[in-house]
């Protein structure tokens, strides 16, 4: 086990090591980026004095191996745009993303789990299809275009949910100041149904569908219908039988799907004003602020590799068929 | 179900097999219905795809300004009739949708079979010759999948500048990790197999092996990922097209139309939204009921529960 | 069952509080939705309208222009311009005082200049990027605690309008800070200071002196169109910026807000690359002709982009200037796709078999100015339609059509706005005074013009001046690099519980807003 742990550790180094190194050359192939960092009626003598002091006129695999000197020593640079540190800036916005992300694989795993059971156990009848109905359409739907009708009718026509932005929990939490984040909580919940819906949705929908088909193979299982014919109550056979087994697949999908929300985040933070990692990102890639993009890169990859090592482990204890 | 089936996907494909297979398919989808309806939308797509120019009643591209935000059945130029009203610009909504088909189905096909034979051939070599080739793509699967697909994408784009040919083959590279995974797995355990042992031992070619023998068994599961995929690479497309990376603007795609309407929905210019919309929908879920027919279609274990 | 019950009671209490929580914003606080991310609070690194707008609450300048063109005393009370006109010597107001609580001195101010200029800071903002290259920026000295001279190294009739346009801020605090830290705590003199910032979602100030209406001012970062409209017509917003056109009537229509619509003095043109590269593209070879250049001016209807793409009327604009300083002897070129057809037989451009004249590549960024990516693709068929086929090139703004635009090296045809002013018709005609100005994108080099800035300068009246600047402008207007299109309007959501006048040049300052 501790032998897995350690082999999956050294491979993530090298993992995250290819993934600065992509980042950093396709941005660097988008060309100067310090035409961003001057203003209209700079002078060439000025731009090249800019150029210098962002070390763009530095050889490429020099600015690279400055980077990753500059890495292990802790210092992930300072943002181009911000003039500030940019690891600081990334994980000043990875609260509003985590919450962001979180909320939204509690709607696509919990919210999954009892409509792909109960769609299973009443196949056929007209549970099974709203809901499997639901499910396709919400296969089908770009994520952008089902926020902004929620802001259009939940938001504003019916006033039911804020339209946009953020209410802080994570970050206070973070900071130790208990008092404003469980204050803070209700209304943070708040506005982070719609956005969170919107990034979810998808998922919920494929994993409503994962469920229900792993749901019914297991009903269909010989120790299912062995405890059947034990005269065990159905409410029995499916809490303790098959439900058990049918979330297996889910496990696993845990982790995948934790970067695949992430990368529906960046578009659901653009139309909810969600001040968080993705949003921050995309701006970073536009304005070539290669510290920013790199540490938020970094950042991402870490939290997606420790999260699936994280499920790797679990799946270990819940099923004992898998040995590491 | 009988034995025949059972080893559909893991036995030498045979060619009086094959008939029998496709008239079992056949069979099988007029019984289930739902996949014989997304396959009929599929064909009509297709169809549209093909012959879309000819049928569209305008150009896609030609702008009538002052016929702008039309709705549906107004009056065009010329006694003309905008069927799904015109956009922003006053071009016809009805024709782009069906010259929108043929770059929306191609972006999606052509991104599926850039990553296809990506991730195939890698996931042929991974599984065949294991080893360090196994080693580095698979590292490379890994790196690639540490990084959120969209943050990739917008990446490649930005620098790359967005096209058509650019879009296709950033969303082709995004796929390739999920065929190179399902293929080098099949490629494992049929490596082992006796046809494959009997044609090594025949003295074949390593390429003919690959290629001829181990290559034609597992086209059946890679046609459902495949379909599936398709769905996503439409989705992907509308995103990037939100985030402004799609197609150019002159170039109708059913993600980019949903895209642009997102100003006039406040402005219940409901016509610009809902038929792209609902052409998106469409294609995408017969691709995924398809999709879902064809796994149970293909793995017998699911067809005999319940 | 009752446990259920609890749950659910909790649930229902939870959003009553949240509702509590987001009701209507309270009336001392006003709330600006923007569309762009604010970036800095660094005064000589600040560059983008959104992000000038939020510090100019924070920081005084030594004169204020106002939204006619008039200019009016801020922290200094008089100026002085040496007959060479090298020297600009500022008398401050006496007793201001910084946030930091000492006092604002003339030692400040010059601080304010020289930190801007210091190479060793590499800044790159308005300050030191455009005014300090555009008056030729030397040094600044205090003579005493309240005068200041500023030296500049050759006479410039618009540098004191350019001066204008510097934050003065409070040297002791920024000599104990560094850059890092004064990029996020600005010290300044203005009414307002910075009460907090979020990166990418909002900026609090807090009132601290007058003039100022309200105790708070919040800028939410909305980058969404849509949202930002939602926002405001929910009454969560008082006013936000870049109203998408065609959302207009709906918040006009929601009883809630009005749009204010402004004519803005920023000059959006097509431009033609006249440089030699570029005339040995595909029809860069054409427009080197003038009489080519202005047949196509008849070829685009402007007055129908404007209203129907724009939701404004506007009059095309007749050159550089903004109209209240433009030849008044000029008209707007009409539509007239007829008369740019027969111009353009004649010039030796006739339409070939496949119904085309010529070929030329037309570049454009988007996401950068009002409907842009709309205007573009409209410009490209009204020239399409007298016979030009267009290869259209719609690039990503920032990362993309910047550097070309930077490198002038965009074309040979390309859509780019120029912000202008409307206290000078020098102002607004500097973007082209030298032939190898780094704002001149066309490589135009006519005598005609570039020749008469020498005129300029040696004018001695206003009036003589005046003549001269009308003769470059008709010779613009007839030969020149543009192909006229409009000023751009501003539209500006305003909530109808406030009470505040959007200003035609891009400024959104709030001291004097008022709740109604």
């Amino acid at each position: 086990m501790w032998t897995f742990i350690v082999r999956r550790l050294l491979q993530s180094v090298i993992v995250i090591l290819g993934v600065t190194l992509i980042s950093f050359i396709s941005l660097q192939m988008g060309g100067d980026p310090t035409y961003l960092f001057v203003s209209e009626r700079a002078s060439e003598e000025e731009i090249q004095m800019i150029r210098e002091a962002l070390g763009f006129d530095k050889p490429l695999h020099i600015q690279y191996l400055t980077y990753l000197w500059n890495i292990a020593h802790g210092d992930f640079g300072n943002s181009l745009s911000y003039r500030q540190p940019a690891m600081g800036i990334v994980l000043g916005a990875l609260p509003a993303t985590i919450e962001l992300t979180i909320f939204s694989m509690v709607i696509a795993i919990t919210l999954a789990i009892p409509f792909g059971v109960f769609a299973a156990l009443y196949r056929g009848r007209a549970l099974d299809g709203s809901i499997m109905t639901m499910a396709m359409f919400g296969q089908s739907i770009p994520s952008f275009w089902l926020g902004i009708m929620m802001i259009l009718f939940f938001g504003l026509y019916l006033g039911w949910f804020p339209i946009s932005g953020q209410v802080p929990f994570l970050m206070p939490l973070f900071q130790g100041d208990f008092a404003t984040a469980f204050g803070n909580l209700p209304s943070s919940l708040y506005h982070l149904v719609l956005p969170a819906v919107a990034v979810g949705f998808y998922s919920l929908s494929r994993n409503s569908r994962l469920v229900r088909s792993s749901m019914l193979e297991v009903l269909g299982q010989d120790y299912v219908r062995t405890a059947r014919s034990k005269g065990i109550s159905e409410r029995a056979v499916v809490v303790n039988h098959a439900l058990r087994n049918a979330w297996l697949p889910v496990v696993t999908m845990i982790g995948l799907e934790f970067g695949f929300l992430l990368g529906g985040v960046v578009v659901i933070e653009t139309v909810f004003s969600w001040p968080g990692i993705g949003r921050l990102v995309f701006n970073a890639i536009n304005q070539r602020d290669i510290p920013v993009v790199q540490a938020s890169v970094i950042v991402l990859s870490v939290i997606f590799i420790a999260l699936n090592l994280i499920v790797d482990l679990i799946y270990v204890r819940i099923d004992p068929r898998v040995k590491l | 179900m009988t034995d025949t089936t059972d080893t559909l996907a893991l036995a030498p494909v045979k060619g009086s097999n094959l008939t029998r297979e496709l008239g079992r398919a056949w069979r099988s989808m007029l019984a289930a219905k739902w996949p014989l309806l997304a396959l009929l939308i599929l064909l009509v797509v297709i169809f549209v795809a093909i012959f879309g120019p000819a049928i569209a009643p305008m150009d896609p591209n030609r702008q009538n300004i002052m016929m702008r935000l039309a709705a549906p059945m107004a009056e065009g130029p010329n006694g003309s009739v905008f069927l799904m009203g015109s956009d922003g610009l006053g071009r016809d909504v009805f024709s782009r949708l069906l010259y929108g088909a043929r770059v929306s189905l191609l972006v999606g096909v052509a991104a599926i079979v850039v990553g296809g034979t990506l991730g195939v051939s890698a996931g042929l070599a991974s599984g065949y010759f294991g080893g360090w080739v196994d080693d580095v793509l698979g590292r490379l699967g890994d790196i690639q999948l540490a990084f959120p697909f969209i943050l990739l994408a917008i990446m490649f784009l930005v620098v790359l500048g967005p096209g058509l040919f650019n879009l296709i083959l950033v969303l082709g590279i995004g796929q390739w990790v999920t065929y190179h995974r399902i293929v080098r797995a099949q490629t494992l355990s049929l490596r082992e197999k006796e046809f494959v042992e009997a044609a090594r031992a025949m003295g074949d070619s390593t390429f003919s092996i690959i290629f001829r023998t181990i290559l034609p068994n597992i086209i059946a599961p890679l046609t459902v990922i495949m379909s599936f995929n398709v769905a996503s690479v439409i989705l992907a497309e509308a995103s990037l097209s939100f985030l402004g990376l799609g197609v150019p603007p002159e170039v109708p795609t059913w993600g980019s139309m949903l895209a642009q309407s997102r100003d006039q929905l406040l402005a219940n210019k409901w016509w610009l939204a809902i038929f792209p919309g609902l052409a998106i929908v469409m294609t995408v879920l017969s691709f995924n009921i398809m999709g879902d027919w064809l796994r149970d279609f293909l793995d017998p274990r699911l067809k005999e529960r319940g | 069952m009752s446990k259920t019950r609890s749950l659910f009671m909790a649930a229902t209490a939870s959003i009553a509080l949240a509702q509590t929580a987001t009701a209507q914003v309270s009336d001392d606080t006003l709330v600006v939705g923007l569309s762009a991310d604010i970036t800095t609070f660094e005064p000589a690194a600040i560059s983008s309208r959104d992000n000038a707008n939020i510090v100019r609450h924070i920081f005084e300048t030594l004169f204020s222009i106002e939204g006619d063109g008039s200019v009016v005393p801020d922290l200094a009370t008089n100026l002085a311009i040496s007959d060479d006109g090298l020297a600009y010597t500022y008398t401050i107001e006496e007793g201001r005082t910084c946030h930091d609580g000492e006092a604002l001195t003339a030692e400040d101010v010059a601080y304010s200049f020289n930190r801007a200029k210091d190479p060793a800071n590499a800044f790159t903002g308005n300050t030191p990027g455009f005014v300090f290259s555009s008056v030729g920026f030397v040094d600044a000295v205090a003579i005493d605690d309240l005068n200041v001279q500023i030296n500049i190294a050759a006479p410039n009739p618009i540098a004191f309008g350019l001066l204008a346009e510097v934050y003065i801020h409070c040297k002791d605090s920024y000599e104990a800070m560094t850059l890092e830290q004064a990029a996020a705590s600005p010290v300044g003199s203005g009414s307002y200071k910075l009460a907090s910032w979020t990166p990418g979602s909002e900026v609090v100030l807090e009132k601290v002196a007058d003039p100022g209406t309200f105790q708070n001012i919040i800028y939410r970062i909305i980058p969404e169109a849509s949202t930002r409209s939602a926002e405001l017509m929910a009454g969560n917003v008082d006013i936000i910026t870049n109203v998408a056109p065609d959302q207009i009537d709906a918040i006009n229509a929601s009883g809630t807000a009005e749009v204010q619509a402004v004519q803005g003095t920023r000059r959006m043109y097509v431009g033609f690359n006249l440089s030699e590269p570029f005339a040995a593209m595909p029809g860069g070879d054409a427009i080197q002709n003038p009489d080519v250049r202005r047949a196509l001016q008849y070829a685009v209807d402007v007055p129908t982009i404007c209203e129907q793409l724009l939701n404004f009327p506007c009059v095309r604009a007749t050159g550089i200037v903004n109209p209240p300083n433009a030849n008044q002897s000029l008209t707007p070129y009409p539509y007239d796709p007829a008369m740019a057809e027969k111009l353009l037989d004649e010039a030796g451009w006739p339409r070939l078999e496949d119904g085309n004249r010529f070929t030329i590549r037309f570049q454009a960024g988007k996401g950068r100015y009002l409907n842009d990516e709309n205007v573009v693709l409209a410009i490209a068929q009204y020239l399409s339609d007298v016979g030009i086929n267009i290869e259209l090139d719609v690039m990503e703004w920032g990362s993309v059509y910047v550097p070309l635009i930077r490198e002038r090296n965009v074309g040979p045809l390309f859509f780019l706005g120029s912000g202008g002013a409307l206290w000078s018709p020098l102002y607004d005609m500097t973007d082209l005074a030298k032939v190898d100005s780094g704002t001149n994108y066309t490589h135009w080099s006519d005598p005609r013009w570039f020749d008469r800035w020498a005129d300029i300068s040696a004018a001695k009246t206003p009036e003589e001046q005046r003549v001269i600047i009308d003769e470059m402008l008709q010779v613009f207007y007839d030969d020149g690099p543009w192909l006229h299109m409009y000023f751009q309007p501003d539209f500006y959501g305003v909530s109808n519980r406030l009470n505040w006048t959007a200003r035609p040049d891009e400024k959104v300052y709030l001291f004097n807003a008022t709740l109604n």
